[in-house]
């Protein structure tokens, strides 16, 4: 084991460059993402590589910082799941009985209802901000991940060495920390990064439906709607910004599910 | 059967009076006041005070819950604050053609993943195709791939109109060349993500004996698939198609925006960006509804497909 697949590889050399523009945006982006020009709409162009928006700002420097905005709610969103979903899962999944049975209703509720729909309703409700967005991502997500770890608690669960930890009298909260916690983990991860490919997918979606990251923050969403409007004059506007969503989605999906592959061929 | 049905209904029941109370609560009480929103910035205190007592908005939390959820039963849910219309209206208006799309995109992608991916015949390249497709189509977001199409299909190439909608009163082949690039953007999702499971499970069944045995027999590999590993197969998509409902109605939104339709997506996107409580509630509480409904409907197929279940319910 612990050769890493092609596709590993592919995703973690992309996520290296993705990270590497968001940390050094400022000494990759030829111009400032906020300073308007009076060439409104201009064709890309050696000074101007994607063009120029209907403000005059350049399309190229502002993808670059959107860097910044995309990550940091997919990985805050990311990061709230696991803390809201990881102790409702531990709880289910350690005490079952009445806790879990009244948990999981509420869980597959919340499950079966639309995502985007919620974090649009959400959204409205609190108003944008990158930190609101961040929230409403990791509380739409967290269903999903308590049933993960409540799933993989209930496996752990019924080891021997849990039995023996529990036949020497170790405490319930001893257990869960030092055995349960520990090898629960391992599916947390995979799904850590599928979470957060979801809260860059989601985050993009509702800038796009006009309820993200409020200007003049170079966001991709409210980008590639800003653009719409001029898809057959300067395509690249949309275009642009939308490809990057599309490949930092691709970036996170990619390590997230080879790490679930290499997981899932670990167990047999 | 029936029973499997009665219990799941019960279940039902209290779930979306539980739900719809929490969009009730969520929506009226952060938003701030109706009246104050339905007069403008302008309005003094008192004349929002007024309005607040004539409509009953002053009434406690569960009083005016009970008043909208016991009229919304009889299929009146009030006016909308910005255009005046019945919103029962708006939603018998808006409701067809997001289920037309939805449907469109179930039974294409349910189809397309499970023929093609039983293809026989250069397996290969179909296997290796469909690979390809259901990462870009589960990755790739629906408002970018819808911008897509329409730049390749109707700006550059001219084939297809850009956005809009035409009822099928225009003629069937009118609403039919618009509705081609918005199922195309909402099947994407679905057809890669039933494929991701499909060949999942179709690659489980192939090494069962009775398919061994059905080869030995000297069955044609492609009536060996089509046949045998097929019906055996597509159960889980059945689940599946069950569980991703919710993507599907957010999907249906964001394409709706795409292409400017006037469905049920585009009224909740324009009723949340104009604070338009009444619609907000139906639209929230049709599809609150609606996803359950269809669950029901899944696991009801379920049951229905495999004997398994059938039996022990």
């Amino acid at each position: 084991m612990r050769q890493l697949s092609p596709r590993m590889i592919l995703g973690l050399c992309l996520l290296l460059v993705i990270t590497c523009v968001a940390i050094f945006a400022p000494l990759i982006a030829p111009l400032s993402p906020t300073a308007t020009s009076v060439n409104v709409f201009g064709a890309p162009s050696g000074q101007n590589l994607l063009g120029t928006d209907q403000l005059g700002r350049d399309v190229l420097s502002r993808v670059i910082y959107g860097t910044r905005i995309s990550l940091q709610v997919g990985a805050s969103a990311a990061v709230i799941a696991v803390l809201i979903g990881g102790p409702l899962g531990l709880i289910a999944g350690f005490f079952r009985g009445w806790i879990d049975y009244v948990l999981v209703q509420v869980i597959d509720i919340f499950i079966a209802l639309p995502g985007l729909v919620l974090a649009l309703i959400i959204t409205a409700m609190l108003g944008s901000s990158v930190l609101n967005l961040s929230i409403t991502l990791g509380v739409v997500t967290a269903p999903t991940v308590a049933r993960l770890i409540r799933g993989q608690v209930f496996v752990v669960r019924e080891m021997l060495f849990v039995e023996a930890a529990r036949a020497t009298g170790a405490s319930s909260f001893w257990i869960v920390r030092k055995h349960i916690v520990p090898n629960t983990m391992r599916v947390v991860w995979s799904q850590l990064a599928i979470n957060v490919a979801f809260a860059i997918f989601t985050s993009a979606s509702l800038s796009f439906l006009g309820l993200g990251v409020p200007p003049p923050s170079p966001d991709w969403g409210s980008m590639v709607r800003d653009g719409t409007s001029f898809l057959s004059l300067r395509p690249l506007l949309s275009l642009g910004p939308g490809a990057a969503v599309a490949l930092t989605v691709f970036t996170f999906y990619l390590i997230g599910t080879s790490m679930n592959a290499a997981a899932s061929s670990n167990d047999h | 059967m029936l029973v499997l049905i009665f219990s799941r209904v019960a279940i039902m029941v209290p779930n979306v009076i539980l739900l719809t109370f929490l969009l009730f609560a969520a929506v009226t009480s952060f938003l701030g006041s109706p009246a104050a929103i339905m007069l403008g910035e302008e309005a003094s205190p008192e004349t929002i005070a007024e309005l607040n007592a004539k409509m009953g908005f002053d009434q406690p939390l569960l009083t005016r819950y009970w008043d909208w959820m016991t009229n919304a039963l009889t299929g009146d849910f009030g006016r909308s604050y910005t255009t005046q219309q019945q919103v029962a209206e708006m939603i018998a208006n808006a409701l067809p053609l997001t289920l037309e799309l939805a449907l469109w995109a179930i039974v294409l992608g349910f189809c397309g993943a499970t023929l093609i991916n039983s293809l026989t015949f250069f397996r290969k390249f179909f296997q290796t195709f469909t690979a390809v497709i259901s990462i870009i189509g589960i990755t790739v977001p629906n408002f970018f791939l819808g911008l897509l199409l329409i730049y390749i299909f109707s700006i550059q190439l001219r084939w297809l109109p850009t956005t809009g909608w035409a009822p099928w009163s225009d003629g069937v082949l009118r609403h039919l060349t618009y509705m081609i690039l918005p199922v195309m953007t909402l099947t994407a999702f679905y057809f890669s993500s039933f494929t991701l499971v499909y060949k999942a499970e179709y690659a489980a069944v192939r090494n069962n004996l009775f398919i061994r045995a059905a080869r030995s027999k000297g069955l044609s590999e492609s009536r060996v698939s089509f046949r045998h590993i097929l019906p055996n197969s597509i159960l889980p998509l059945i689940t599946y198609a069950g569980l991703s409902l919710g993507q599907l109605v957010g999907g249906a939104v964001v394409t709706e925006t795409v292409f400017s339709m006037p469905g049920m997506g585009r009224l909740l996107v324009g009723a949340i960006s104009a604070r338009d409580f009444p619609v907000m509630l139906a639209v929230g509480m049709v599809i609150i509804v609606g996803v359950m409904v269809l669950n029901l409907i899944a696991d009801i197929t379920y049951s229905l497909v495999n004997p398994l279940v059938r039996t022990s319910a």
